[in-house]
């Protein structure tokens, strides 16, 4: 009885992010077309209306993040200077792009003949005009935006926000909704009293790795930027994302979302205080489908906080990122992330013929409004296709959002007195029918080596490459990537494991054993180091120890099938027979359908057809 | 022909009066001291952001000072406002202005906007009350100039304040009707 699991190496890579989505304007009456003679009379009803209720109204009304509503003459006219004010600047409503060549979906800019007309409005004396001018007014859905979810989930702490005091970042993880895997085809995110929450992200955690940074289980925990780990090659990736009037984007057919059980969804929350203490806890409505997903988008990320070490006084630092596309691809949406000090960010296509066309430009970057934005049709870049960055930074004390006054140097990290540099792509690769590699580990590999290149002392770019190359079963050159980040990090656990996991796939378990022992010392409960220590011991035939090891690893996740399938042939292995019953019964019991458990328990019983446990 | 007067109490109207009705001339109820009128409306997220450092101040310089937080708004009620003042945690005296004698009196334009008047009741400053905001969505991380703090301690020392206006960002006090 030799048999024992597959020495998988659970590997865990490292993204900041994982899912997203966009945003659905209520198209509400379109503006009407203006004569603007000079001495028209500008009235609320015929003229101011219907902006309103179009840009407006679906965050000004009661119960939305406008701090107050504008549906009636009233409520206009109580604020119509500032109205005016805010349009001209353009604060308000808040959209930061600028026109660009691709065109996004929901865009909420006024065209500069609105602004014009509501200063004209205003100048004249905001007159109420005929009623009869007044259209309808626009129509909301109460409640859940798309209909009531298939599954409501409320976190289990809610987070208390201090009535004064700079931004908040607040984190609340939302513990395996689903019991078996479901697609996703929608999340609705309520992110709690909406005028003091700024937006709101849900990340996918399919290794529940962020519950370790709670105090305590269902308390959630503060910052601003995340990391999740998720397994070595797990690219589908949606933006699952909120701002102040957002309707869930229901993804069509196809592009559904997989959501596995023990899968968490950590949902990142940016809030400001309102003046009075707030108590805010959300919830997530999820609507699933019966169509698994056939097209996989995932997320590209450019960036280069490593090139963020800005000197105080800088008005114009730049940082740029660029990578070339393996394959063909579709953008279907694009979030360009920062913190303070951006000003002016900017990303490109510059296509084979050498042809650059502008994705996105927002040249006055503002953290509170920051948005995910989607295309209004898909945009398609060719292979060959360089996708650039450019993004400028602001750190003199010219800048008001200087988190440091006096300016200090800042260089990029999580904090929101760090900077970053990100800029991320939801991408969907064209799939050739027939096509042996899948283009999504082209572009991941592709992604990985760019970074290596970029960040050649950075351990988080090895261990990435080393991941997608061990899953490629590019044993060799996983390993060279695994020894360069341990050169970097060589306590760190998870590339030890890791490590260790891939020199055991290439059959020499004896010298696999030092790397998972590092792993554990330096994190005493790792169940993936315990589990492949057990497997690299049991190959030796040193099962005594084995039994220890599985043991262990049963003992921090009793619901590993495999796990409790090993245990159960080592202590067969030893001879401790009715134990070892036990554990291949537990194995079978958790996954009915695993072959080891399955042919070692009848092993057994052949072995030993007297014994009844 | 009978005529009949009407002595019309000619405060109502006319003059800030407080949540039961009763005209208030806040510079005469502190008669001696420095009085700072505090101009904020309900529906302002600006003014409201500024909640707990206006009590706060108020609280500090309880000493030298008598602070109001004063509501332009006719279209609130005295019910509307009592509950804005629970929500907030606001500890101070309310007064409404439905007529603007104060605004007019101060010279501010929106809320939240400060005036300062010295123990003589001299207007020795008005406009923000720190630089918090520097527009409509562009907020510092903490302030760095203290324009209300620095006219009181001016006041108290009987000297007048570095600046005697600066502009805040808020609500337009013009627009209410």
């Amino acid at each position: 009885m030799k048999r024992l699991g597959r020495t998988l190496a659970i590997v865990a890579l490292f993204l900041f992010f994982a899912a997203v989505l966009s945003t659905k304007i209520h198209s509400g009456p379109r503006p009407q077309e203006q004569t603007s003679a000079a001495n028209l009379q500008i009235t609320f009803n015929r003229d101011i209306a219907p902006i309103l209720f179009r840009y407006c109204a679906t965050c000004h009304r009661p119960g939305e993040a406008g701090p107050f509503p504008l549906l009636t003459y009233s409520d206009a006219k109580s604020h119509a200077g500032q109205i005016a004010f805010v349009t001209r600047s353009r604060f308000m409503p808040p959209w930061l792009p600028e026109p660009g060549e691709f065109k996004l979906a929901d865009e909420l800019r006024l065209s500069e003949e609105q602004i014009k007309l509501i200063a004209k409005w205003v100048r004249q004396g905001a007159v109420e005009g005929a009623a009869s001018d007044l259209p309808p007014k626009p129509e909301f859905v109460e409640g859940w935006q798309i209909g009531k979810p298939d599954l409501i989930v409320k976190a289990e702490q809610p987070y208390r926000l201090p009535a004064s005091g700079t931004d908040q970042y607040w984190n609340f993880i939302f513990r395996t909704p689903v019991n078996r895997t479901r697609w996703l085809k929608a999340i609705e995110i309520r992110p709690g009293d909406k005028r003091v929450v700024h937006h709101a992200n849900v990340l996918v955690d399919r290794t529940e790795s962020a519950r370790a940074q709670e105090s305590s289980p269902g308390a959630g925990f503060a910052g601003m930027e995340i990391k999740i780990e998720s397994e070595a090659f797990d690219p589908d990736s949606h933006f699952l994302f909120w701002k102040p009037g957002t309707i869930p984007y229901t993804e069509p057919d196809g592009l559904a979302l997989r959501l596995d059980a023990q899968t968490d969804l950590v949902l990142n929350i940016h809030l400001q205080p309102s003046g009075k203490p707030e108590s805010i806890q959300p919830s997530l409505g999820l609507y699933f489908t019966d169509h698994p997903a056939t097209l996989f988008p995932m997320l590209l990320q450019l960036e280069n906080d490593r090139k963020l070490d800005i000197p105080p006084g800088e008005k114009d630092f730049i940082v740029t990122d660029e990578f070339t596309l393996p394959v063909d691809v579709q953008v279907l949406a694009i979030y360009p992330h920062a913190h303070y000090l951006a000003k002016d960010m900017q990303a490109f296509a510059t296509f084979p013929d050498g042809t650059k066309k502008s994705l996105i430009h927002i040249a006055k970057w503002d953290l509170n409004w920051q948005a995910v934005y989607r295309y209004d049709s898909p945009v398609e870049l060719p292979a060959g296709t360089v996708i650039s960055m450019r993004y400028s930074y602001d750190n003199s004390a010219d800048n008001v959002r200087n988190p440091n006054n006096p300016p200090k140097r800042v260089v990029g990290g999580n904090r929101s007195s760090d900077e970053m540099a990100h800029l991320w792509l939801q991408i969907l690769p064209h799939t050739v029918p027939g096509e042996a590699s899948d283009p999504r580990r082209l572009l991941q590999e592709a992604m990985a080596r760019h970074n290596v290149d970029k960040n050649p002392a950075d351990f988080e770019a090895h261990y990435n490459l080393a991941a997608m190359l061990q899953v490629r079963g590019a044993a060799a050159e996983a390993m060279q990537q695994y020894e360069m980040a341990l050169r970097i990090r060589p306590e760190d656990p998870a590339a030890n494991n890791a490590f260790g996991g891939t020199i055991i796939s290439s059959g020499h378990p004896e010298a696999a054993v030092q790397y998972l022992r590092t792993a554990l010392r330096t994190r005493p409960d790792y169940f993936d180091a315990h589990y492949n220590l057990g497997i690299a011991l049991a190959m030796q035939e040193h099962f005594k120890e084995a039994v220890e090891e599985f043991r262990a690893a049963v003992r921090i996740n009793p619901r590993d099938a495999n796990a409790e399938a090993n245990l159960g042939t080592a202590l067969a292995e030893i001879g401790n027979l009715r134990e070892a019953q036990a554990h291949l019964e537990k194995a079978l019991a958790i996954d009915p359908n695993l072959a080891l458990a399955h042919d070692n328990l009848e092993e057994l019983k052949r072995q030993s057809p007297g014994e009844k446990p | 022909m009978l005529f009949s007067i009407f002595f019309l109490p000619l405060a109502v109207g006319q003059r800030a009066s407080d949540l039961s009705g009763i005209s208030v001339d806040p510079l005469k109820q502190s008669p001696g001291r420095i009085v700072v009128l505090v101009f904020v409306r309900t529906d302002c997220p600006l003014s409201n952001r500024y909640a707990p450092l206006i009590q706060e101040l108020s609280v500090k310089y309880a000493r030298e000072s008598s602070f109001w937080l004063v509501f332009p708004d006719n279209s609130k009620s005295p019910e509307e406002i009592r509950g804005y003042l629970q929500e907030y945690g606001y500890k101070l005296a309310a007064l409404r202005d439905p007529e603007r004698v104060l605004v007019k009196k101060s010279g501010v334009k929106v809320t939240p906007e400060v005036a300062v008047f010295n123990a003589k009741h001299e207007l020795v400053y008005h406009g923000r009350i720190d630089n918090l905001y520097e527009d409509f969505g562009r907020s510092r991380r903490a302030a760095t100039t203290h324009e209300l703090a620095d006219a009181i301690e001016a006041a108290s020392k009987g000297v007048p304040p570095l600046v005697a206006s600066a502009d805040g960002v808020g609500c337009f006090i013009s627009d209410l009707q």
